[in-house]
């Protein structure tokens, strides 16, 4: 209920109370909602224990990323996104981390970067030998195989140009963008989250694309100058509110390394009111065909529904997954995709500013969701504004747990109002198993604990010892790279998909494992969490079960079973063809 | 209002008079002849002689009764006419004479009493003009305007020719949002009184809350001269305000202000202004001088209001707190303590709640109150089932009950349902939410769903154009909120 003054004036002050009490915020939704109350604790441990690893590891250089002690525009604010990535097919995920740049200029760190993953838990900076070095205000990621040449290829959104590097194979890549018809002329646009999905099942991976707003730093309005640019009565950065939205785009693969915008014949293009942020591309109404959903921020986030015959309808606030449960609009950044209640369906999660709770979907297997945030205890926390998300399995006991990393975007509030600090801690989210979720402070380690400025994250196994890790990108600072050390060991399961009819990439395939009398899907996909792209390799808590029935759904339509598959390792899985040797992994 | 009540009081006496004489004659016999004359000839204390004796020997003979009741009202002697009047409708219930004089008595009286007699004068002449009016002017009074307005229109012809009436006519219409019609008999009324002030700031501000606030600008200018009072200036900021020129608006408002230090209502809505363009320092500094001049609890309500914006709660919570003191009939405190008891414990909602309901003690049947518990409990995420949802359905249930305008409080009605998975409860509520707010954004997002899932899929895409239109027009709102701040000294001597 908005008061305006008018009504003021006319209204009793009692009807108003509400709205009057209810903190306006500046530039971005955010609903002032209150944590719900912290069930006692379970007493039951947690085995899965973090230490960030990134110094020994070799990960020195800062993500550099706008102002560090202020933040004049947006552009410096919403950072960038990483990547898990096989750039040389060696069986061990390497790592691709984004960066931005400063307004008065690029520091020499401000690039990029690639590093190869020496198989001894450090790494080797190989960014200017990859041909991979670029300097800009990058932020997304996604991976995939756009040429079904074998080798995952990179694509970057920036505000300004994004960018397209094709792998070529010998541990280089070559920036294509030009060649794949993905320049874009006329002012510079703010590309924002992206997603390789092979929307028309052709096998070849096309490219969407979503837009934030339309930026410019001429006509950008500055802290103060507005009132979207004040937060808590201080002077900030300005936006996504007051400044005009993007326009989200779908790019047709070809066939032959170039693609051909198709938003407008696509129905993409009516979606034009909306602050685009990570795209998540997956069949979440098990029709066979993958849908897209768009978090945005400030406004309502959008699910695109496939409708077999190269077009979408926009079905997000109908399903339940574009709003907040009281109908507003939420600063919708990350999302993490998984099946967090184990009923074979594709569950979301997006994370949201500070005083609102993140956003927890369940889905019914037809793509209707009901929110469950607060049914599933995570409505507990509201402290932070909260970026890159997953669904992942962190303690292998068979039932996904949540983690997101957090951020202010106003370093220079914290100096007036220390309640509101610029680096904020890591939240983790265990899986009772009972449809609940238990926030584990103190339990996790002093990975969880650490406070950072973060952004985007990547879930993987960079070590290759059978547990999920965790790449967090933090704003000008080094990365973080965070080692799960697991006190108790228990089972799991790796599915790699290479496609064949399919995208070679097989993004787009939705997994059921099945263990224990436990359903669990997954979907393969080019980018999730925020702006950022997790391992390929599916990876399955298995509890105490040592094996697992597949159900494969790939994105050509094939159907696939694999019985009583073996846990405690990976299983590389060739569509059509079965269970094929893994290349590189050498556990 | 008043002094139109008594007015049109005056104004129809003699033609009652007149008219229930005239009357009675008809059937007069000598005796009654002789009283009749005595009475039009105003020998009041004679004519009571004579009916001392005719009452002795026909004390059942309304008619009497009727004229010792005209008798005493020409006296002045109100209480012992009425009491006439009540023998004479005992002996004879649709005695209509009888009827119209107490009635004329309880309704110089401003006593709702006379509503009763009225209703019964209008079941025997339905088209009585002047009764729809008395009626028209008492539901007004009473703030039946839904009744009121029913009247007024059947009085056309006595209410136009009353201004006094006319404005009541269109306040009632402007408080059923029937903005075009109260244009309309305002517009009336200020031809009929075109240099009263009151009648063109009537005018202007229905064509405010119609949305045509150029023509509210256009029918006050006359008034906006320098010499204009606070009242004239405090309509002309919010006209202002909403022709999109607030500097003009916080001028006029400070000029207000200089003009009438002591004018709370001022600062209050300076305050409005300030929250309205995120000015909140702005807005405290200027209620601060309010206080200091006259420290009224409205306006440590307002000045609340700005701390919680800065995430300053411990001054808002003082400020709550004197308020309460000052002014503890202020309904909006104890609300304002309990919402802020909820914003200061974020995270820890357990406390919020308490201190919800221990205001509740005190307060068992606040509305705002017993809606803020639901509201928690809600948000705390009590399952479906569970003894905390049913208090918090309870609760909000009570608070529609106690306060059914809280639209609020349908709307989490509406939650609660949708949870619970009473998905036809939810849909009526979501209804009645709409009924009075036709663009409220929650209301439309749970009906939409709660359609969804009751299958009934037919009125969904209206909703949603509904829906999108409801966010556009928020955030042109909220557009035009932010396209200006107030700044404070300090802040603009930094710049």
């Amino acid at each position: 209920m908005t008061i305006t003054r008018r009504s003021f004036v006319a209204l009793s002050l009692c009807a108003s109370a509400q709205s009057l009490l209810a903190q306006q915020e500046g530039g971005i939704a955010s609903r002032g909602v209150k944590a719900q109350a912290k069930p006692a604790p379970s007493g039951r441990p947690f085995n899965a224990q973090f230490t960030d690893v990134a110094k020994d590891a070799g990960l020195h250089a800062p993500v550099i990323y706008g102002g560090i002690d202020q933040k004049k525009y947006i552009v410096e604010a919403n950072g960038c996104g990483c990547a898990f990535i096989d750039y040389d097919n060696d069986g061990w995920m390497d790592i691709f981390l984004l960066s931005g740049t400063r307004l008065e200029g690029a520091p020499p760190e401000a690039t990029n970067r690639l590093y190869k993953n020496n198989r001894d838990g450090t790494f080797t900076d190989v960014t200017e030998k990859a041909g991979l070095k670029a300097v800009g205000w990058a932020n997304g990621v996604c991976v995939g195989d756009y040429d079904n040449d074998g080798f995952d290829d990179i694509f970057c959104t920036y505000f300004g140009q994004n960018r397209l590097f094709k792998n070529n194979g010998n541990g280089t890549f070559m920036d294509v963008t030009k060649e794949a018809g993905l320049l874009q002329p006329g002012p510079a646009r703010w590309g924002a989250g992206c997603a390789f999905v092979d929307y028309n099942r052709d096998g070849h991976l096309d490219l969407f694309v979503s837009n934030y707003i339309r930026f410019s730093f001429e006509h950008a309005p500055v802290p103060g100058e507005k009132s979207t640019c004040n937060w808590k009565g201080i002077p900030v950065n300005c936006g996504p509110r007051g400044l005009p939205t993007g326009r989200h785009i779908l790019y047709r693969n070809n066939g032959d390394g170039t693609f051909t915008d198709v938003s407008k014949q696509a129905g993409i293009d009516v979606a034009i009111e909306s602050y685009g942020m990570t795209v998540v591309a997956a069949d979440f109404d098990e029709d066979g065909w993958p849908d897209i959903f768009v978090a945005c921020d400030s406004t309502p986030s959008l699910l695109f529904m496939n409708n077999h015959d190269g077009t979408f309808r926009e079905e997000g606030v109908t399903r339940g997954v574009a709003l907040s449960d009281d109908g507003m609009e939420q600063a919708g950044m990350g999302v993490g995709i998984g099946d967090y209640n184990l009923d074979g369906h594709l569950d979301l999660f997006k994370t949201h500013f500070i005083d609102d709770t993140s956003g927890f979907y369940r889905n019914d297997g037809k793509g209707n969701f009901d929110e469950v945030t607060r049914a599933a205890r995570i409505g507990v926390e509201t402290r932070f504004t909260s970026w890159g998300a997953g669904i992942v399995d962190l303690d292998n006991d068979g039932n996904p747990d949540v983690l997101f990393v957090t951020g202010s975007v106003y370093p220079e509030v914290e100096k007036k109002l220390p309640q509101y600090p610029y680096k904020t801690r890591r939240v983790l989210f265990r899986n009772l198993g009972n449809g609940t979720f238990e926030e584990l402070e103190s339990q996790g380690g002093e990975g969880i604990s650490a406070a950072h400025s973060s952004r985007g994250c990547a879930f993987g196994d960079f070590d290759n010892d059978g547990d999920m890790d965790v790449l967090i990108v933090n704003m000008n600072e080094p990365p973080s790279l965070l080692r799960n050390d697991l006190k108790v060991k228990q089972n799991w399961l790796k599915v790699k998909l290479e496609g064949v009819k399919s995208n070679r990439s097989a993004i787009g395939a939705r997994v059921i494992a099945r263990f224990a009398g436990k359903s669990q899907a997954q979907a393969l996909v080019s980018q999730s969490s925020y702006y950022s792209c997790n391992d390929p390799r599916l990876h399955f808590g298995l509890g105490p079960a040592s094996e697992a029935d597949l159900e494969i759904y790939w994105p050509s339509g094939l159907h696939e079973s694999y019985p009583k598959v073996a846990g405690n390792r990976l299983v590389t899985i060739l569509e059509g063809k079965g269970l094929v040797p893994n290349r590189g992994w050498n556990r | 209002m008043k002094s139109w009540l008594f007015a049109k009081g005056v104004c129809l006496l003699p033609l009652l008079v007149f008219i229930q004489i005239s009357f009675a004659a008809q059937a007069a016999n000598e005796r009654n002849s002789t009283i009749i004359t005595a009475l039009q000839s105003g020998e009041f204390d004679q004519a009571l002689e004579l009916l001392q004796s005719a009452l002795r020997e026909s004390p059942n003979n309304p008619q009497l009764w009727m004229f010792q009741g005209l008798a005493f009202s020409g006296k002045h002697d109100s209480q012992s006419a009425l009491a006439s009047y009540k023998h004479a409708l005992k002996a004879s219930p649709d005695y209509l004479p009888a009827l119209e004089g107490a009635a004329q008595i309880q309704y110089q009286a401003g006593n709702a009493d006379a509503i009763p007699l009225l209703e019964h004068v209008l079941k025997i002449r339905p088209d009585d003009v002047t009764t729809h009016a008395m009626l028209a002017v008492l539901s007004e009074k009473k703030g039946d305007c839904s009744t009121a307005v029913q009247h007024f229109s059947r009085a056309t012809p006595a209410v136009e020719s009353n201004p006094d009436a006319l404005q009541g006519y269109g306040f009632c219409l402007l408080k059923l949002k029937q903005t075009e019609d109260a244009i309309r008999v305002f517009k009336e009324l200020l031809s009929s009184r075109p240099d009263d002030v009151r009648s063109r700031r009537a005018l202007a501000t229905a064509q405010l809350s119609a949305d045509k606030p150029q023509d509210a600008l256009a029918t006050m200018q006359p008034l906006l001269t320098s010499d204009a009072d606070v009242e004239t200036m405090r309509l002309g900021s919010a006209i202002y305000e909403a022709n999109k020129d607030t500097p003009a608006a916080v001028k006029i408002l400070r000029d207000a202000i200089v003009k009438d230090p002591s004018h709370t209502s001022l600062y209050v809505d300076f305050a409005e202004l300030a929250m309205d363009h995120q000015s909140f320092q702005a807005g405290v500094e200027m209620v601060d001088a309010g206080i200091k001049l006259h420290p009224d609890a409205q306006l440590y309500m307002a000045r609340g209001v700005l701390y919680v914006q800065l995430a300053d709660y411990e001054k808002a919570e003082i400020d709550f707190e004197e308020a309460e003191k000052l002014d503890p009939s202020l309904g909006m405190s104890a609300a304002a303590q309990g919402m802020l008891a909820n914003e200061r414990n974020q995270n820890d909602p357990a406390q919020a709640l308490a201190s919800v309901r221990a205001k509740l003690v005190k307060k068992p049947n606040d509305a705002f109150l017993l809606y803020l518990q639901g509201a928690i409990l809600s948000k705390m995420g009590a399952d479906p089932g569970s003894t905390d949802f049913k208090k918090g359905l309870e609760s909000t249930q009570r608070a529609v009950k106690l306060q059914p305008s809280l639209t609020a409080a349908h709307n989490l009605l509406a939650k609660f349902y949708l949870d619970a998975g009473e998905n036809a409860l939810a849909v009526k509520e979501c209804r009645i939410v709409l009924q009075q707010t036709p663009s409220d954004q929650s209301a439309l997002y749970h009906l939409v769903i709660a359609l969804r899932k009751s299958g009934n899929q037919a009125e969904i895409p209206d909703l949603l154009k509904r829906l999108a239109k409801a966010r556009q027009e928020a955030t042109k709102q909220e557009g035009e909120r932010n396209r200006y701040k107030l700044v404070v000294a300090s802040e603009s001597q930094s710049k």
